[in-house]
């Protein structure tokens, strides 16, 4: 089966996850306590203004009715409105979720960057004083709640160094892009195109505060690669094809990291594949460590106030997100493999 | 169901592994401050003692800049003085900012933590293995409609998703009798043994999904082995098969997901806790949440619950390696935490 056939297949696999995501979303607020009216009604309002709230909402009508206009509406990009912040849902979902991106991106960077090389550097000097420290790194990596490390780093590089902010995210990533490819975002409109000076400025401002939230979410994901990529480059280093490459001459770096460290990629990534639901629930408590105006405060605060179509609205963004980036591990599993049939 | 063998290879590989002893000594530890709590801890976890606030663990005396206004020749003067405030041997780990003690709610809330971790996985194993055995025994649209369930289950991250059902459900918990309580041997403490209900089945409902893929995938090839043919051939019922065949034969790496899992739900208790959605009122997630307004002058507060949950799910995650090392499934690693 060609790559296209199978992008295409599991995009209507995708499709049907998705759809099923949107009922359960949909279903939530009939298995959840408590009349919708009652958070948008004043507190005496009468039973015929209550009625007509009703009415004007659709709340009266039939469940099944209600569902197709659900669909109907999403169709159309229509995911509600807010009646609590007078907005449209998507838009103020759509504004939040380039800080949930960024923060998943930076921790994933993070993640990555540190634990490929720690893992490799783990596996080849086995028994040695990096290797335990390493294996120590990763046991305690995978075993601290996020939330605790995040206010373990306020304490100690916020707190008591004030090296980082304690929260706050004062300007996006594409905000400082702006400044040097001249299109102007949302955000604070553009002084002048090309500007290095101010997109240095930016950037340099946005990585002051990104970097303990990204640590936050990053280290579990390092500890558990550094995991990984240690126990997978072990397996592979012990095989013949590896023996072989030595046998005839390749250099130790060559078989190293064009060899075993290419093979151990493909557990890592099923892995990791099944872990991005950690990343995405990981970030929205970071997010509410740190402030950080995500997807995720933004679910929280709107539960708390039952701001329905927020709900529903943060809830598909990220199931379909989540349907999407693991369309994305496979299509990299397939292409790192070539065993890999498409199946 | 644990034949000889496995109890040989799982003694074998805590003697020759200091990784497996270590993690069975700290969930030893934390299951001791579970069970004794009432006995164990110094003071009532819930007893608020404003004259004794934020004293520091033992070793930690400080110093602290307090302003007292005086009244000075009639007038009103602002005095800022240098008080020292001394640690004492009855809060070894010091007061929260209401003069509760830290050491005490640590180990009520060992409670907590484990009691929705325990309940929590073993309402998720019953749950999943029998979807997952259903599934993969009878293969064909069963298994189709209960996979695709399961696939629309993993597009929610177990935590966004408990934050959803917990934050639209409310929140329930039911007390407990304590033994010790009972028995006199304890004084009465309102707290003491309290279930968080809705967590416990939220966070089975959101982890199920784990166990069923696994004993789908167990079930499907224990279907075809020649043993299960035999039993078919002399007669024997679908739910005598699956009872007497599938099921025991796929125990080995539903054990060690279940180990992974309890460490991936405590951690999941206390970041709900840590939001606010818990039922419990002794739990490490929300004295860390309390703690984290006080950072800059009580740093203890939110530390010591920290590093009892780190202490508790390195344990159980020695554990599972233990486990897994010596009975070797090959279990894919599933969700791991939060």
């Amino acid at each position: 089966m060609s790559l296209g056939r199978f992008l295409l297949r599991r995009g209507v696999q995708g499709i049907l996850v998705v759809w099923g995501v949107v009922t359960v979303v949909f279903l939530l607020r009939f298995i959840s306590p408590g009349d919708p009216v009652n958070f948008i009604a004043p507190l005496d309002a009468s039973p015929e203004l209550r009625r007509r709230i009703a009415e004007e909402l659709g709340l009266n009508r039939p469940m099944y009715v209600q569902y197709a206009e659900y669909l109907a509406g999403l169709l159309r990009g229509d995911m509600g409105f807010s009646f609590l912040r007078g907005q449209e849902a998507s838009a103020v979902v759509f504004a939040r979720l380039p800080a949930t991106i960024e923060l998943a991106v930076a921790a994933s960077v993070v993640a990555v960057v540190i634990a490929i090389p720690l893992g490799v550097i783990s596996a080849t000097r086995r028994h040695q004083p990096a290797d335990y420290g390493a294996t120590l790194f990763s046991l305690v990596g995978i075993s601290t709640p996020n939330f605790w490390l995040g206010i373990m780093l306020i304490l100690v590089a916020a707190v008591q160094f004030n090296l980082f902010p304690t929260s706050q995210r004062p300007v996006g990533f594409l905000e400082a892009v702006g400044h040097l490819v001249a299109i102007e975002f949302a955000g604070p409109s553009v002084a002048a195109p090309l500007d290095v000076r101010a997109f240095a400025d930016t950037l340099g401002t946005w990585l002051w505060h990104i970097t303990l939230p990204a640590l936050t979410l990053g280290t579990y994901f390092t500890a558990l690669i550094t995991r990984l990529t240690r126990s997978g480059m072990l397996d592979e280093l012990g095989k013949p094809y590896v023996d072989a490459a030595r046998a005839k001459g390749l250099p130790e770096t060559l078989v190293r990291y064009r060899h075993a460290l290419r093979n151990t990629l493909i557990p890592v990534i099923t892995v990791l594949g099944l872990q991005l639901g950690t990343l995405i629930g990981g970030a929205v408590i970071t997010e509410a460590v740190f402030a950080w105006p995500g997807l995720g405060t933004l679910l929280i605060s709107s539960i708390n106030v039952r701001d329905w179509p927020l709900i529903q609205a943060s809830l598909i963004v990220i199931g379909v997100s989540f349907v999407l980036l693991n369309i994305a591990v496979d299509a990299l599993y397939a292409s790192l493999d070539p065993r890999v049939d498409y199946e | 169901m644990v034949s000889d063998r496995t109890k040989r290879n799982l003694k074998a590989e805590l003697r020759e592994s200091a990784l497996a002893k270590l993690g069975v000594a700290l969930v030893v530890l934390v299951l001791f401050a579970a069970v004794f709590a009432p006995l164990l801890a110094p003071h009532d976890p819930t007893a608020t003692d404003p004259k004794n606030a934020s004293l520091p663990p033992l070793g930690f005396s400080t110093t602290e800049n307090r302003t007292t206004s005086q009244m000075v020749d009639g007038e009103i003067q602002v005095v800022e003085e240098e008080v020292q405030v001394n640690a004492t041997a009855s809060h070894p780990l010091g007061t929260d900012s209401v003069g509760r003690d830290v050491l005490s709610r640590v180990l009520f809330g060992a409670r907590t933590s484990l009691l929705v971790g325990i309940l929590g996985t073993a309402l998720a194993v019953a749950l999943g293995v029998v979807v997952g055995l259903t599934a993969g025994y009878y293969r064909g649209r069963v298994d189709d409609g209960l996979m695709r369930v399961a696939d629309v289950m993993l597009a929610f991250p177990s935590l966004v998703l408990a934050i959803a059902l917990i934050g639209l459900w409310g929140r329930q918990s039911i007390a407990i009798p304590d033994p010790f309580v009972r028995l006199g041997l304890a004084p009465e403490m309102p707290e003491s043994a309290v279930i968080p209900g809705t967590v416990v089945v939220v966070v089975a409902l959101v982890n199920w999904v784990w166990f069923a893929r696994v004993a789908r995938g167990e079930a499907l090839s224990i279907r075809s082995a020649e043993y299960v043919t035999a039993a078919r051939s002399i007669g024997a019922s679908d739910r005598t098969i699956i009872r007497e065949h599938v099921l025991p034969n796929s125990v080995t790496p539903i054990l060690v997901l279940a180990t992974i899992q309890i460490a991936a739900i405590i951690l999941l208790e206390s970041a709900l806790s840590f939001l606010g959605f818990s039922g419990a009122n002794l739990s490490w997630g929300l004295d860390i949440a309390q703690g984290r307004d006080y950072l800059a002058s009580s740093w203890w507060i939110a530390t010591m619950p920290g590093i009892a949950i780190v202490l508790s799910v390195v344990g159980i995650n020695l554990i599972g390696d233990w486990l897994r090392d010596a009975l070797d499934p090959g279990v894919d690693q599933g969700e791991g935490g939060v």
